[in-house]
């Protein structure tokens, strides 16, 4: 079943095509990565899925339902949900509360005035399995701005899992990572990817964890989706090693 | 127990000191506390916004001053008894007005924001100066009757506290609720708020009608205090003070715009006995707070607070 279909999606910042007749569908349960050089437009994609910006033109559908240009609150409820480049965080707040505010508004619970936020049993217990699952137990008393960068990609993944997504987007998951954290994350994302049964897509510049983890490989150049497929078929493909590297280095 | 012991000790503190006064309190300290606890509820009332989640108002005046005259307006027109009433009209008048001005208003990002709300305020301001045949125009509106009950300053103290105190309990439930950490959030990361499935235009103007409801009940009570109100309760200096009060007291803390007020009026009472130039004292105060303790008064003393217990520590571990 297709989880996720674009098609003919367009966009333009100014005179710059940044999303050019972009077609495709990704399956149920797939692993798929987005991959790219720099100003290929793989945020703007992910942007453009997500409800952040709207396309020109184009059909974006899930599920079989078209969401073209709806909000970003709407598609989180609909199980789209995304973790950022840059980690976006509540900064200020301890890790747990991070948690605890995703899980507040997974749970409906948003809109309660004056009761204590601690009274809820089921949001405490879902926030210490995300917790617990993504190995931030022990971390949780500190505050966002306190942990490593590697941990707070790894805390924006957790808010993201949070609100149980069905489609689970991460915009570059492992940049500026060191080499350990990289390892680490890329265990991490296959195996909550397995565990909560998601259709995930993941842009990312390295391509050891790409053809490591991917199942399926889309390659964007200018803004064109010029090749996919698995990582034996991309590193093959004349149209990648021409259009993205130049040469032969996959 | 030792957590719950430091939530609870700023209430503690607050009943004692406020709840002393009406024991031990001579006219004009009861006269200066009504003030402190009233503009307190407005501080904390508008902390809400700008503390809680980073919207910085200059137009709170507009409610505070709304409260004001409907609960004077009305005392004036169908008689004391009415006072009672009126206060409770005021602050649903303010949510109507406040969603009015909300929608129009919140929509913008931050300094547009701050602009639009100054001049909605300036504009009320104008009306009531200029509307003279129906708002008493400069003069304001005198001699508002009021209950027999709560004819005498100390009465009428009484009554302001405990009304002050069942909306600061509010206010401070609403810290700890769940759509508290919303509006913190909000502050923090808008954009992270909306990938979490939630609407930050809607919780922001949720946040806007509670904090304008509260701040016309406490213009409604100060109505009654000198039985006099006047067109300067709308005018930016009014929000202005507000803004300064909060940030003078920590507008990171709950309490912490409450003590601002406290200090302020304080210090406008005591300097203001010794030389006309009293602004000239508190805005040096103002300029060192600001510049060296941006926390304001609550983060000064916690951070001395954490001093002592780094000091006690070490005695511990040689």
């Amino acid at each position: 079943m297709t989880t996720l279909e674009l098609r003919q999606v367009n966009k333009h910042f100014g005179g710059l095509h940044v999303s050019k007749n972009i077609t495709m569908g990704i399956e149920q349960g797939e692993l798929t990565a987005i991959i790219g050089p720099n100003g290929a437009g793989k945020t703007t994609l992910f942007n453009e899925i997500t409800g952040y910006i709207t396309p020109d033109n184009g059909g974006i559908f899930f599920n079989g339902v078209e969401i073209t240009g709806a909000e970003p609150e709407s598609l989180v409820k609909m199980g789209i949900v995304r973790a950022f480049q840059v980690a976006s965080l509540f900064i200020d707040e301890t890790v747990y509360d991070n948690l605890c505010l995703a899980a507040l508004a997974f749970h409906g619970k948003n809109w309660n005035i004056f009761t204590n936020r601690s009274v809820y049993k089921n949001v405490e217990e879902h926030c210490r399995f995300i917790l617990e699952r993504l190995g931030l137990s022990g971390k949780e008393g500190l505050k966002a701005f306190e942990l490593s960068h590697g941990d707070q990609k790894v805390l924006d993944i957790a808010i993201a899992l949070t609100m149980k997504p069905k489609l689970l987007l991460l915009d570059e998951p492992t940049a500026g990572m060191s080499p350990d954290e990289r390892v680490k994350m890329t265990h991490l994302i296959r195996a909550i990817h397995e565990e909560f049964k998601l259709t995930t897509i993941f842009v990312e510049h390295d391509m050891d964890m790409v053809f490591g983890i991917a199942d399926n490989i889309r390659v964007l150049v200018y803004g064109e989706l010029i090749a996919e497929g698995n990582a034996e078929e991309i590193q093959k493909n004349p149209a990648v090693i021409e259009a993205y590297l130049g040469h032969e280095v996959l | 127990m030792n957590n719950k012991l430091t939530t609870m000790a700023p209430w503690l503190a607050y009943f004692l000191i406020f709840g002393s006064l009406i024991f031990v309190g001579g006219d004009h300290t009861i006269h200066i506390a009504s003030q402190v606890i009233i503009l307190g509820l407005f501080a904390i009332a508008f902390n809400v916004l700008f503390g809680t989640t980073g919207l910085l108002s200059f137009g709170q005046a507009i409610f505070y001053g709304l409260g004001a005259y409907i609960t004077g307006m009305m005392a004036k027109s169908f008689g004391g008894d009415f006072f009672v009433w009126a206060l409770l009209i005021a602050p649903a008048a303010a949510i109507v007005l406040s969603v009015l001005l909300g929608v129009l208003s919140l929509r913008l990002s931050d300094v547009y924001f701050t602009m639009l709300t100054l001049a909605f305020a300036q504009l009320a301001w104008g009306i009531c100066v200029k509307w003279s045949s129906f708002t008493g125009g400069d003069d304001g509106i005198q001699a508002i009757p009021k209950p027999e009950l709560l004819a005498g300053g100390l009465n009428y103290y009484i009554f302001s506290f405990v009304i002050v105190t069942a909306c600061l309990y509010l206010l401070w439930r609403l810290d700890r609720s769940p759509f508290g950490s919303v509006l913190k959030g909000i502050r923090q990361n808008p954009t992270r708020i909306s990938f979490i499935g939630m609407n930050v235009f809607r919780h922001k103007l949720l946040a806007y009608m509670i904090s304008s409801c509260f701040t016309a009940i406490a213009g409604g009570l100060y109505a009654g205090i000198d039985k006099s109100i006047h067109p300067d309760m709308f005018v930016w200096t009014m929000s202005g003070s507000i803004i300064l009060m909060t940030i003078l007291g920590g507008m990171r803390s709950f309490f912490g715009p409450l003590i601002g007020v406290a200090v302020f009026i304080l210090l406008e009472d005591e300097i203001g006995r010794a030389t006309q130039y009293w602004s000239f004292v508190i805005g040096a105060i103002m300029i060192t707070v600001v510049l060296l303790f941006p926390k304001g008064i609550v983060g000064i003393s916690r951070h001395f607070a954490r001093l002592f217990a780094k000091k006690g520590g070490q005695r511990d571990n040689p």
